[in-house]
């Protein structure tokens, strides 16, 4: 027996109460503005006519144009017309409440022409409008109190509709989700007459799907599971709202943004141009730093150097302080930790310092054994080594004490057994070590390569992309974008969404590796 | 492998190798350690990690230098990295205890997908979210405010809070809560009154951690605070080295007061980090 044919229209009728009350809050707004911008637009044109405006207009003046002041010839003065034809200088001791408003109105009218607009913050509305002599500005304010929310309409259509809902039901058979889709659309009609044809198509999009899913038994299940993980719900709910708030808000801004330009702080969308301009090198050849491919280029060798260095001295190093006869060895450990121990970005720091020219330490040492002193980041090469020694020298511990705690987990008697069949050195170390080290090695290194492929701080302290954005990976690329190179937020939200479409592909893929790998 | 040492030779040259790693590995420490104690501003002036002359001359200078109303810098901006990191731990904290219980504890539907959501924001890195945190930071007037750098430092927390403690709560035994259940105990008491005070060991390594990443974060700092009295330390070490006038005995100093804390807590913590980070991932 399905359930109660009100479970599912309660829920068709909540979600077309919100629709349709953002629908109505909205339209109401906009006919607010418009109707008080028109008002003031009205008296502002009387009064350029010479007729007296309407009430609710709190100040309304033909104002002349402006003249130097007599005394100081930098002060520039206006003057108004009072209701008795005798003028009135604005400002001074004897002004008006308005008198500086009236004043910053003609000049906005001068230099950009007729305008109305709404003074948010103190719920005035200003309009200028051209008249002989000068500009007519009036000030108008709002009735308090705007249109009140039409409870009694949506209260009848929901009672109208579950009428509806109910019939179809008791008819049964298919009239059920007939009803149910009618009577829950009732509330699409006001809709449409608020806010157009496609938000009430999508309230009826959405009771037709409710529906549906109530015909299949989808929402009876749905239910089912609400309530069987209902704590585990309440459990989630404050942290999935912060989530939603701080991280989804952002995410879907930052997608939104890349269809955007901004040109100083005005946003013209402009659709896929950022993302074609990216991905088409903009007209730049493959070697020309600016162009994505290039930058693409280099932050791959830069993730695959780094990896591999990584890994291979980690391994390396793990496989050597395992050794029972290595005295010190706890102490090695402790020392060689000691990169991942310092914040990265003084570690960069640190670098940048070392790679100097002048006073760096490495070409301290460089002169000391007798060899040149090489300018490290005036050539691609060089600036990128510096930016891998950097890197490497902070991130091989990480990889070391993941190795190090693989190989401890391996039972000291497997070597013994495989000792005793006589299996060499190489073989054992084949089938033994490596098989217990790849469990654990592989995750770290997807976490690894997503970390370098990310390395902000070594590339923007170290090189800082010399020469001439040269040695730049995406994330640095983007972020000059955005705050480097003329503030092009458009482009550089762009360049984040490929970064984060690229980071999805490779954990697919790599996830893919691994389940391959485990079969 | 284990059992037998190998021959002289060869010990000799893992010997010496790792010796020169470990050079390799404390060299750049050791000057940043000398400049700290020996006048001058260039970086280095002998290749000798020794200083050759010593004194305390960047500390006082670090420590007394003042901005135009008096406000002695470096301990303000050590306020503010402090107050910061606290409450990023704080919110991190309170609102990622409730869903790594669940996430650890109850089945339902949505579970893997939660799970791989709080996985992915956490893997991610937080300069893909800086250009709309910064937009919209901008729209709210929180820019150059500590408590924007908070929301936007929770981003990153919140995730990180929520998986390290689920593993945590993953490790804890079953049968209390069970027995709590019989006895006729809500779920919300056996979470509020069990399992929190159990899980107090990991709350306080899951904090830490947190602290320290907001202690050391610097590029978003740098973004979004651009007035020098809501600076944290890291804007401050990396402005002392600037492209036109560098003052690296300053930074020296500056490095060492502000690292050292967290190295701290690092070696005191490491052993807990590198479980959770690897489990995340195996399991995930």
């Amino acid at each position: 027996m399905r359930r109660n044919w009100w479970h599912a229209y309660a829920l068709a009728g909540l979600v077309s109460v919100i629709v349709a009350t953002a629908a109505f809050v909205s339209y109401r707004n906009a006919a607010f503005e418009r109707r008080e911008l028109g008002r003031a637009t009205h008296a502002a044109t009387s009064v350029s006519k010479g007729l007296r405006p309407m009430d609710n207009v709190v100040a309304a003046y033909l104002v002349s144009p402006a003249v130097p002041s007599e005394h100081y010839e930098f002060l520039r003065e206006r003057s108004v017309t009072e209701a008795d034809g005798s003028h009135r200088r604005l400002g001074g001791k004897n002004a008006g409440p308005f008198d500086k408003r009236i004043y910053d109105a003609a000049n906005q009218y001068d230099k950009s022409g007729p305008f109305v607009q709404l003074v948010t913050d103190t719920d005035y509305v200003i309009a200028a409008q051209p008249a002989s002599g000068g500009v007519a500005v009036a000030i108008t304010t709002p009735p308090k109190g705007p249109e009140a929310f039409p409870w009694l309409v949506v209260l009848g259509l929901l009672v109208m509709g579950s009428l509806v809902c109910a019939a179809g039901t008791l008819v049964g058979g298919s009239a059920r989700p007939l009803g149910l889709a009618l009577g829950a659309s009732g509330l699409a009609v006001p809709t449409f007459l608020w806010s157009g044809l496609v938000i009430a198509l999508f309230l009826v999009a959405c009771s037709m799907l409710i529906a549906w899913a109530d015909w299949r038994g989808s929402l009876e299940r749905a239910g089912r599971e609400l309530r069987k993980g209902g704590i585990a719900y309440a459990f989630l709910t404050p942290t999935a709202m912060a989530m939603l708030v701080l991280v989804g808000i952002p995410f879907v801004v930052g997608l939104g943004l890349g269809f955007y330009n901004n040109n100083h702080g005005e946003w013209t969308f402009v659709g896929l141009d950022n993302f074609i301009q990216i991905l088409s090198g903009d007209g730049r050849s493959l070697s020309d730093p600016l162009n994505f491919w290039f930058t693409l280029g280099v932050t791959v060798a830069w993730t695959a150097v780094n990896v591999v260095l990584h890994v291979s001295i980690g391994v390396a190093l793990a496989l050597v302080l395992r050794q029972r006869w290595l005295k010190g060895r706890h102490g090695f450990r402790m020392l060689l930790i000691l990169p991942w121990a310092i914040p990265n970005y003084i570690t960069a720091l640190i670098w940048k310092g070392m790679f100097q020219f002048e006073y760096g330490a490495i070409n301290s040492v460089l002169s000391t054994v007798g060899l040149d002193k090489v300018n490290w980041f005036s050539e691609w090469s060089t600036s990128f080594a510096s930016n891998v020694a950097t890197n490497t020298w902070l991130g091989f511990p990480f990889m070391m004490v993941v190795a190090l705690g693989a190989l401890e987990n391996i039972p000291s008697d497997m070597y013994e057994a495989a000792e005793v069949d006589g299996a060499s050195p190489w073989q054992r170390f084949h089938h033994i070590t490596i098989p217990h080290l790849m469990p654990a090695m592989l995750p770290a290194l997807a976490l690894g390569a997503i970390w370098t492929f990310n390395m902000f701080n070594v590339i923007y302290l170290v090189s800082d992309g010399r020469p001439g954005g040269g040695t730049d990976i995406l994330v640095t690329e983007a972020y000059r974008w955005a705050f480097e190179r003329g503030e092009r937020y458009g482009l550089a939200a762009a360049y984040a969404t490929i970064i984060f479409l690229i980071l999805i592909l490779w954990t697919i893929i790599g996830s893919r590796l691994a389940k391959k790998d485990a079969e | 492998m284990n059992r037998r040492a190998p021959k002289p030779i060869s010990q000799g040259l893992v010997y010496l190798g790792i010796s020169m790693l470990t050079v390799i590995v404390l060299y750049p420490v050791m000057v940043i350690l000398k400049k700290a104690f020996e006048p001058g501003r260039n970086f280095a002036t002998s290749v000798s990690p020794v200083p050759t002359e010593f004194s305390l001359e960047h500390f006082e200078n670090l420590l007394s230098s003042a901005n135009s109303s008096g406000d002695l810098l470096f301990l303000r901006y050590a306020w503010n990295s402090t107050l910061v990191a606290l409450a990023t731990t704080i919110v991190g904290l309170c609102l990622a205890c409730t869903a790594a219980y669940a996430l650890s504890r109850f089945r339902f539907a949505g579970r893997r997908f939660g799970i791989a959501t709080f996985l992915a924001v956490q893997m991610f890195p937080g300069t893909l979210l800086l250009m709309p945190l910064y937009v919209i930071l901008h729209k709210l007037g929180l820019l150059n405010s500590l408590l924007g750098l908070v929301l936007v430092y929770a981003t990153t927390a919140i995730p990180f809070c929520v998986w390290t403690l689920k593993g945590y709560f993953d490790s804890l035994p079953k049968e209390l809560e069970e027995a709590a259940r019989l006895d006729g105990a809500s779920s919300f008491k056996i979470f509020y009154m069990i399992m929190l005070p159990l899980a107090k060991p990991g709350l306080a390594v899951t904090g830490l951690f947190s602290f320290m990443t907001a202690w050391n974060e610097f590029i978003l700092a740098s973004t979004f605070l651009t007035d020098d009295s809501a600076y944290t330390l890291p804007v401050l070490l990396k402005s002392s080295v600037g492209q036109y006038s560098a003052d690296w005995g300053l930074f020296a100093a500056g490095a060492i007061l502000t690292s050292l804390p967290v190295m701290a807590l690092f070696y005191f913590l490491q052993r807990y980090l590198v479980g959770g980070l690897t489990a995340g991932s195996v399991k995930g």
